[in-house]
C-alpha cells in the first residue's frame, strides 16, 4: 500500500476514533489525548494529522458532509422520479442514524452548538458544502422537470433537513417509540407532499 | 499589397426579412472608408453603388462576397422584384465567401417567430442545419448577433482580404470573435465571482446574472471585449444581456432570470452544476463589505 | 399613362405607380408588399420583452421604438392604478439618447440619400464623399447615445420607471465632448458658421449666404427651379413631447391641441401598409411638423415664402439637428447625478394593463399601444410616421405624399419629391 494511501487511512481513523469518543464523552470533556491514546499512536503523530482540536473539528464536519453527500449523489444520478428520491434519501439518513450515529450527533450537537469553534474556517456553508451543494441538485432537477414546487430554496431545505434532522434528535433522546426506519414511509409521504408541484 | 494595385474582391450585401439593423450597425464603422477601400461595392442597401437593386435582382453581377442580412423563406418575400430566394442561390453559387450578418441570417432569429416552419437563417434553423448547408457550408462564416458589431464583420472581411484562414466553430462562427462569452470583461464581474445581486436596476454594483436575466456567463460573444460603438456594452450600462448571437435568440422574460428554488436554471458556458453550487456555496459564505457597499457617494 | 417604378434605398422598397397626363403626374399609388409580422410576434410574451423585440422594428430608429414601448408600460402601469415617477435625470437621459438617435437619422439621410439623389437629379456631381460625411456624424453621436445605452442599434437601457444606467460625471464629460464635436462638424460641413450665430439667424437672405452643405442645396434648389416643388395640403401634427418638441397640429399656421384618442388607422387596398388619420383626415408629420406646430422661427420665415416645399421641408429636417445639439448640450449640463436612475421596485408586477406611448421619432410621432393579461401581451399596436406621410386619402383628397408629387414632370422628380420624407420602410411593414 502507498504511503499516500496509508496515511489516508490513518486520517480517516482518527476522524472516526474521535467521533466516537466524541459521542461518549461529550465534546468538550474529549481530549487529543484521549483520541491518541485510544488509537495507540503519540499525541505528536496525531499532531501531525490535525494540529489542533479545533482543526480537527472542522476537517470532521468536511468529512461527515462529503460521506453524506456522496451517498445522496448517488441518488440524484438515479433515473428515478423526485418522490421516489425523497424516499431514497430518508432512507440513507435514517439508516447512517442507525449504523453510524455518531456522525449525526456531531453535526446536531457539536457542529450546530459550538459556533464559536467553526466561526472561523467553515464560514457559512462552506464546510458542509459537499452536502449542501446535492441537496441543491436534488431541488434542481425536481423543479426543471415539474415535479417539485419552485419556491425560496432556503424554505424548501429547512422543511427537508430541519424534518430529518428533528427526528434524529427525537431518537437520540430515546423518544421515539419505533425504530426510526420505520418512520421512512410516513416522513418521505410528508415531504413530498409539501414539497410537490 | 496595396489596395490600388492588387485585385480589390467584389462585395455584394443583399438583404432578405430584415430590419436593416447590420446595416445601420456596419455603417457606424470608424474606419469604414478604409475598410471599403479594399472592395469593389458591387451592392449595398444604402451607400451608393454602380448597380441597383433590380440589376442585382437579375443575378448576372459578377461578385467574390456574398454579405447576407435578415432571414429567409422559400417564396412570399421579393427583392427588385424576383424571389430572394432565389437570388441567393444564384450569388451564392457564384461566390467565394459567404457570411451570414446577424443573427436573422444565421439561424433565423426574431423574423422566424412569425411563420417558424418557412422562415430560417440561410445555412441554419436555430442550430439545425438547412438544406443549404450541405452546398455552401466550405463558403459559410456565421456572424450571428443582433445586430452584429461593426468590427466583427470588418474582422472577417480583413482577414479574407490578407487570406488568413479564419478558425471557426461547428457553427461556423469565428472563434477570435465567438470563442469567449458576453460575460468575459463585464465591469460587474467581481460582483459575479462573489454572488452579488444588483438590487434592481440602475446600479452599477452588482451582476445582472441572479435576478435581472443577464444570458452573458452563457451567450458566447465579445461585447465586454470589443466595446459597442468603442464605448460602451449593455452590461456595463445595467442592462443584462439577452443572449442574441445564439440559435434560441429570442428567449422569453427576458428581463428575469429563470431559477429552481434560486438556482439559476443555465449554468455560465462549460460549467458543471456541481462546480457551479459549491464554488457559489463558498463565496455565499462570505461576506466582502466592499461588494456590499455604494462605489461612489456624493455630498448633496 | 402608368408608370411603375420600384425605388429602393428607403430603409427598404416600395413600388410606387405614377399617373401621368399630359406630361405631368396626376396621381400615385404606394404599395408595399410583404410585411414581417412584428404585432403578431408580439402577441403572448412578457410585458417587458417588448423592449427587446420591438426595437427590431427598424435599424435606424430602433431607440424611438425603444422609449414608446416604454412610456407605453410605463402608461399602462398608471392606468392601473401605480403612480410611475421618473426621475428628472432618467427623463433627461431619455430624452438625451433620443436625441442623439434623430440627429444621427436626420445627418444620415442628408448625406447618403438627399445630397447624392439630388446631385444625380440636377446633373450636378460635387465629387464629394458624402456618405463618409454621415459615417463620421453618425458613430460620433451614438457613441454618446452609447455611453448611457449601452449600444446602438438595438438598445434596450429603458425599462419601467426609468434607466439602467448610472452614470458618473466621467461618463457625462466623454458626451459632453462627443456632443461639442459633433458641433464641431454641423458647424464646418452643415451650416458653415458657429452654431450659436446660425439660431441667431432670423431672416432667409441671411441662411442663403452661408457657406456649407445645407446653403448649397437650398441654393441650387432655387437656380433650378425647384423651391416650390412638392407642396401638400400644409397640414401638420405631432403627438410627442419632450423639453424641445410640443404637441399639436397646425393647419397652416394657426396651431390646436391634440388627443392621441382620435388616431386611427386603417386598412388600404393592395398595400400592406395601413393608413392614420386624426379626426378622419390626414397629416404630415416629422421635423416640418414638429416645426411648424412649435412655431420654430425659421421654419415658419421659410414657410411663409414656400409653404411646404421640398425646400422647407428638407431645410427643417437639417435645421432640426442644431436645435437639437443645442438642447443634448443642456440635457447634459443640468443632469443630477445624484437622482435615482430606477424608481420602480423590481418585485412590482402588474399583470393586467393597457398602456400608449408615444414618442416623436426622427421621421416623425411613433405610437406604441400595449394591452397586457397575465403578465403577457395579448395585443400590440405599432402606428409607424411614415404611415401618416404614405397614407393613400381617399376620393376626396390626396395622401400627403402623393399630393406633394403631384404635379411633377418626371418619375426622377416625384421620387425625390418622395425622399424627402424621409421614408422608412421596414417600419411601414413591420
Amino acid at each position: 500500500m502507498k504511503i499516500t494511501e496509508k496515511k489516508a487511512l490513518r486520517r480517516e481513523s482518527i476522524i472516526q476514533t474521535a467521533l466516537q469518543l466524541f459521542s461518549l464523552k461529550g465534546f468538550h470533556k474529549t481530549t487529543i489525548p484521549d483520541i491518541a491514546e485510544k488509537l495507540q499512536m503519540s499525541v505528536g503523530n496525531l499532531y501531525n494529522y490535525f494540529s489542533s482540536k479545533d482543526i480537527l473539528a472542522k476537517e470532521i464536519i468536511k468529512y461527515t458532509s462529503e460521506v453524506l453527500g456522496n451517498e445522496i449523489r448517488a441518488v440524484n444520478m438515479l433515473d428515478i422520479s423526485s418522490e421516489e428520491k425523497i424516499k431514497k434519501i430518508v432512507e440513507l439518513y435514517f439508516r447512517m442514524a442507525e449504523e453510524k450515529p455518531e456522525r449525526i450527533e456531531y453535526f446536531l450537537r457539536v457542529y450546530l452548538a459550538n459556533r464559536e469553534v467553526f466561526k472561523d474556517g467553515c464560514e457559512g456553508m462552506m464546510c458542509v458544502s459537499g452536502f449542501i451543494t446535492e441537496i441543491m441538485i436534488f431541488f434542481d432537477d425536481g423543479v426543471s422537470s415539474g415535479e417539485l414546487r419552485n419556491q425560496d430554496f432556503f424554505s424548501a431545505f429547512g422543511l427537508f433537513m430541519g424534518y430529518l434532522g428533528g427526528m434524529v434528535f427525537l431518537k437520540g433522546e430515546e423518544m421515539l417509540p419505533k425504530d426510526i426506519g420505520q418512520y421512512t414511509d410516513d416522513i418521505s409521504r410528508n415531504i413530498y407532499a409539501a414539497l410537490k408541484a | 499589397m496595396t489596395s490600388q494595385t492588387s485585385y480589390k474582391p467584389k462585395l455584394l450585401w443583399l438583404q432578405s426579412i430584415t430590419c436593416n439593423g447590420n446595416t445601420h450597425s456596419f455603417l457606424n464603422h470608424p474606419d469604414l472608408a478604409s475598410i471599403l477601400s479594399h472592395f469593389d461595392l458591387v451592392y449595398h442597401p444604402v451607400l451608393e453603388t454602380p448597380f441597383n437593386i433590380e440589376e442585382v435582382a437579375r443575378g448576372e453581377l459578377d461578385c467574390d462576397i456574398l454579405i447576407l442580412e435578415g432571414s429567409f423563406r422559400k417564396e412570399g418575400f421579393t427583392r427588385g422584384r424576383v424571389e430572394v430566394s432565389k437570388i441567393v442561390e444564384t450569388y451564392a453559387k457564384k461566390v467565394e465567401h459567404i457570411i451570414s450578418a446577424g443573427t436573422c441570417a444565421t439561424f433565423g432569429g426574431i423574423f422566424k417567430e412569425y411563420d417558424p416552419e418557412h422562415i430560417s437563417g440561410f445555412c441554419f434553423d436555430a442550430e439545425e442545419r438547412t438544406e443549404r448547408y450541405e452546398i455552401y457550408a466550405s463558403k459559410l462564416i456565421s456572424l450571428p448577433g443582433c445586430p452584429i458589431h461593426p468590427r466583427w464583420l470588418s474582422y472577417v472581411l480583413m482577414m479574407l482580404v490578407k487570406g488568413n484562414p479564419i478558425p471557426i466553430d461547428e457553427l461556423h462562427r469565428p472563434q477570435e470573435l465567438y470563442g469567449i462569452t458576453v460575460h468575459t470583461g463585464c465591469t460587474r464581474n467581481e460582483y459575479f465571482e462573489w454572488k452579488i445581486d444588483s438590487k434592481g436596476f440602475g446600479l452599477k454594483e452588482g451582476c445582472l446574472f441572479y435576478e435581472q436575466g443577464c444570458q452573458g456567463p452563457y451567450t458566447r460573444g465579445s461585447c465586454n471585449k470589443i466595446l459597442w460603438n468603442d464605448t460602451s456594452s449593455k452590461t456595463i450600462v445595467g442592462t443584462p444581456c439577452f443572449g442574441c448571437t445564439e440559435p434560441s435568440f429570442p428567449k422569453t422574460a427576458l428581463f428575469s432570470t429563470k431559477t429552481n428554488m434560486g438556482i439559476p436554471a443555465t449554468m455560465p458556458l462549460g460549467v458543471p452544476r456541481r462546480a457551479y453550487l459549491t464554488a457559489t456555496g463558498i463565496a455565499k459564505s462570505f461576506r466582502i463589505k466592499r461588494f456590499e457597499e455604494r462605489i461612489i457617494t456624493y455630498d448633496n | 399613362m402608368i408608370i411603375r417604378e420600384l425605388i429602393e434605398k428607403i430603409e427598404g422598397e416600395a413600388e410606387l405607380d405614377f399617373t401621368f397626363n399630359e406630361g405631368k403626374i396626376e396621381d400615385v399609388r404606394i404599395s408595399f408588399a410583404f410585411y414581417r409580422g412584428m404585432e403578431e410576434i408580439l402577441v403572448g410574451k412578457d410585458a417587458r420583452d417588448a423592449l427587446v423585440i420591438t426595437p427590431r422594428v427598424c435599424g435606424i430608429c430602433n431607440h424611438a421604438h425603444l422609449i414608446a414601448a416604454v412610456e407605453a408600460i410605463e402608461n399602462g402601469y398608471e392606468n392601473a392604478g401605480l403612480k410611475v415617477e421618473l426621475s428628472s435625470k432618467a427623463k433627461a437621459i431619455r430624452e438625451f439618447t433620443l436625441s442623439c438617435e434623430l440627429m444621427q437619422n436626420h445627418m444620415t439621410w442628408f448625406y447618403m440619400t438627399i445630397l447624392p439623389q439630388f446631385e444625380k437629379l440636377i446633373g450636378e456631381a460635387s465629387g464629394e464623399n458624402h456618405a463618409l460625411k454621415a459615417s463620421y456624424f453618425s458613430s460620433t453621436i451614438t457613441k454618446a447615445l452609447s455611453i448611457f445605452a449601452g449600444q446602438w442599434p438595438h438598445s434596450s437601457y429603458a425599462v419601467p420607471g426609468g434607466v439602467t444606467c448610472d452614470p458618473t460625471y466621467v461618463d457625462v464629460m466623454q458626451a459632453e465632448n462627443l456632443v461639442d464635436e459633433s458641433i464641431r462638424f454641423y458647424e464646418e460641413m452643415v451650416i458653415g458658421i458657429p452654431l450659436d450665430k446660425y439660431l441667431e439667424i432670423d431672416s432667409n437672405a441671411f441662411l442663403y449666404d452661408l457657406d456649407g452643405d445645407l446653403a448649397r442645396v437650398l441654393h441650387l434648389m432655387s437656380m433650378n427651379e425647384m423651391s416650390d416643388m412638392g407642396q401638400s395640403h400644409d397640414r401638420f401634427i405631432a403627438f410627442g413631447e419632450s423639453s424641445l418638441f410640443k404637441a399639436g397640429k397646425s393647419m397652416k399656421t394657426r396651431v390646436y391641441e391634440v388627443d392621441s384618442n382620435y388616431v386611427k388607422e386603417s386598412i388600404q387596398k393592395s398595400t400592406v401598409a395601413k393608413a392614420v388619420t386624426y379626426k378622419h383626415k390626414l397629416y404630415e408629420v416629422g421635423p416640418l411638423a414638429r416645426a411648424m406646430v412649435s412655431k420654430e422661427p425659421m421654419v415658419k420665415h421659410l414657410h411663409k415664402r414656400y409653404k411646404d416645399s421640398i425646400l422647407t421641408r428638407v431645410f427643417a429636417r437639417v435645421h432640426e439637428v442644431a436645435l437639437l445639439l443645442t438642447r443634448s448640450k443642456e440635457l447634459l449640463k443640468n443632469l443630477r447625478l445624484d437622482e435615482p436612475s430606477c424608481s420602480l421596485d423590481k418585485e412590482l408586477m402588474i399583470d393586467d394593463f393597457e398602456g400608449v406611448g408615444v414618442v416623436e421619432a426622427a421621421r416623425g410621432s411613433l405610437i406604441h399601444k400595449t394591452t397586457v393579461k397575465e403578465g403577457l401581451i395579448s395585443k400590440y399596436e405599432i402606428i409607424v410616421p411614415t404611415q401618416w406621410n404614405l397614407s393613400h386619402g381617399d376620393d376626396n383628397e390626396n395622401g400627403i405624399a402623393i399630393e406633394a408629387m403631384v404635379g411633377a414632370s418626371s418619375t426622377e422628380e416625384a421620387t425625390f419629391i418622395f425622399r424627402t420624407f424621409d421614408v422608412c420602410s421596414v417600419c411601414t411593414t413591420q
